[in-house]
């Protein structure tokens, strides 16, 4: 097992990761730019390592300054979290190079699902269900034309390089392509450097559904259900399920079964998280995340296992202790993602935290870096926190969540709170009855 | 004027003496330096005057201050982390320069082991000279001057890890 872990990271998800560490034993080092000198998790590692200036390029992005603080600091192995480094292949390799383990898959897989086409490719040849699309990139205007006409509008341009949500374009009738296209392709080129971009069919009123799993270096896979994350804005996840509210027992197993056979065949290593739209009883492959995810912390709560604990011990190549059957799936979370945001027009909001309190009690659980006094800083993400409810039904969760919403205390910067009082409260919610376009309509509707 | 220098100068007092001289503090004199140091901008004054001597300094205003932040009652034996390398900029008072680290990685004084170092207190540089250098994945980065000045202060040691922006050298 390793001595010392680097945490390529900041945030919630720093804090996430060194709280596994320090359970396990696992000195840590804690990497920061100059705004992030105060941070919790720069706090409470052991080490800590300055690495630049606020910008995100010159210091949690600079692959040769993490290099370096590992190497001061005599740390073994590095975990990237997610976002950053965590899906670049070329900082996985330097890592190993450097003689340390990156906590994470093998570069090589990291490589393929990074390009949604050849990921695409992959898991179709896999046994895992796809989205009709053009089966590769697109050549001309008029090849997408003749593709979208096969699979029948309306389409949806997606950017090979792209992936989180961004990069798409639909196309809802055969006059419109054509400045999708150019779009997608002009977005894309600035975005990812690359405007390389394929066709998939759009569906309707789809749901988010995806599985996670993990694979030991001895060949072992195995899921841990499902997640619903079907509530997003512009691509963004707000609410995320386990498990699904859409999803039966059988169809659980079903699609658990397609995604560890197709990832024992691929020789997968590591966590990971393969990304479906749900419609009508179909699973349609959108892409796979070859890391930790912000949501993994339903997972955790319905398992009751330590997600990124598993991460290092797969790393250490120790062997995951529990086989398929002795995953057992109990109760309902969900989890909102609190963003430093205005909740009406989504504003970035940084500023100090002039007071802050966390919910509590039983099936409560937060994860955040902030603290009373806290700077949140203009330059990252606006992730404040994750609010994460568990409960033996999804009735009682829903509950608890409600109570849980109406104790935070975040005072001094704006937060999507209120958002949330107001979803949990909504009846469709409340039904579970929701799609990936429900949130956006919602907004829309109430005036956002 | 801190607690400190008051003190200091009770206790030479206490102990100048000459039989049981009571120990008198010249109030009005500390004041009136004090008001002088604060007009003059200086950090230090000094009188020596018929065998009592008073003085009185202060933190020079230009020294960082880290803004105050409430550390969570939860942290209990957390509190700051021991640093891997020390972080003590010093003062930026006028005309002098701290030169920080861009980067990350080991600081060495001198170009190989055993050789002289670059600088010491007291050297003149010019523009441009080698002052230090920082190793960093198996590449040496030299430091150099960004103006003609005087070592004032070498805040790190020989083959000491270094992480970005922290204090190098001061220059006069």
């Amino acid at each position: 097992m390793f001595d010392k872990i680097l945490i390529a990271n900041r945030g919630e998800i720093a804090l996430r990761i060194n709280r596994a560490c320090k359970e396990m034993g696992i000195a840590t080092v804690a990497i920061h730019s100059t705004a992030d000198a105060d941070a919790m998790h720069v706090r409470l590692a052991d080490e800590s390592v300055c690495v630049g200036p606020p910008p995100a390029a010159q210091s949690y992005l600079s692959i040769p300054q993490i290099i370096a603080a590992c190497e001061i600091t005599g740390a073994e192995a590095v975990h990237p979290g997610y976002g950053f480094l965590s899906e670049n292949a070329r900082f996985a390799e330097i890592v190993a190079e450097h003689g340390m383990t990156f906590i994470g898959p093998r570069p090589d897989h990291i490589r393929l699902m990074g390009d949604k086409i050849a990921a695409k490719q992959a898991v179709a040849t896999l046994g895992i269900p796809t989205v009709p699309g053009s089966d590769g990139a697109v050549g001309s205007d008029r090849d997408a034309a003749e593709i979208a006409t096969r699979i029948g509008y309306p389409v949806l341009v997606k950017a090979a390089a792209g992936g989180g949500g961004r990069g798409m374009k639909v196309a809802r009738r055969a006059e419109e392509l054509s400045l999708a296209l150019t779009t997608a392709r002009a977005e894309a080129k600035t975005a990812f450097a690359d405007d390389a971009v394929y066709i998939e069919k759009y569906l309707d009123r789809p749901r988010h559904v995806e599985v996670q799993v993990l694979a030991d270096s001895f060949g072992k896979v195995l899921h841990l259900g499902e997640r619903d994350c079907s509530l997003q804005r512009r691509h963004q996840k707000l609410w995320e399920e386990a498990l699904s509210p859409a999803l039966n027992a059988t169809q659980r197993e079903h699609i658990g079964g397609v995604v560890t056979g197709a990832l024992t065949k691929l020789g997968y290593l590591g966590a990971g998280t393969v990304e479906f739209l749900y419609e009508d009883g179909e699973f349609y492959f959108i892409e796979m995340n070859t890391r930790l995810q912000v949501e993994h912390p339903v997972t955790e709560a319905i398992t009751g296992l330590d997600i990124v604990r598993e991460q290092i011990r797969i790393a250490a190549e120790s062997p995951i202790e529990l086989c398929q059957e002795e995953i057992l799936f109990s109760g309902h979370a969900i989890e909102c993602r609190i963003n430093a945001e205005n909740p009406f027009t989504f504003q970035p909001s940084p500023g100090t935290i002039t007071q802050f309190h966390a919910p509590g009690g039983l099936g409560v659980r937060f994860d955040s870096a902030m603290y009373t006094g806290y700077r949140v800083p203009p330059y990252y993400d606006s992730l404040a926190g994750k609010l994460i409810v568990h409960g033996r039904n999804r009735n009682e969760c829903l509950m608890r969540l409600r109570r849980a919403l109406d104790e935070i205390v975040v005072a001094g910067i704006d937060t999507t709170i209120p958002l949330f009082r107001q979803l949990v409260r909504e009846p469709d919610l409340l039904n579970g009855d929701y799609h990936i376009h429900w949130l956006e309509h919602y907004l829309a509707a109430h005036g956002a | 004027m801190s607690i400190k220098d008051v003190k200091e100068l009770g206790a030479k007092f206490a102990n100048a003496g000459k039989g049981n001289v009571p120990l008198s503090v010249d109030g009005a004199a500390i004041r009136e330096l004090a008001g002088l140091l604060r007009e003059t901008g200086l950090t230090e004054i000094e009188i020596e005057q018929g065998g009592r001597r008073i003085r009185v300094a202060r933190q020079s205003a230009s020294e960082p201050v880290s803004t105050a932040v409430s550390v969570p009652a939860v942290s209990g034996p957390a509190g700051f982390p021991r640093q891997m390398v020390s972080d003590a900029p010093a003062p930026d008072h006028e005309n002098s320069t701290t030169i920080t680290s861009p980067m990350v990685g080991t600081v060495y004084v001198a170009s190989e082991p055993g050789r002289p170092a670059f600088v010491k207190i007291g050297d003149s540089v010019r523009e441009g000279a080698t002052l230090l250098v920082v190793e960093a994945m198996k590449t040496m980065n030299p430091i150099v001057s960004p103006r003609a000045g005087v070592v004032r202060e070498i805040c790190v040691g020989d083959a000491q890890p270094v992480e970005f922006g922290q204090a190098l050298i001061v220059l006069s």
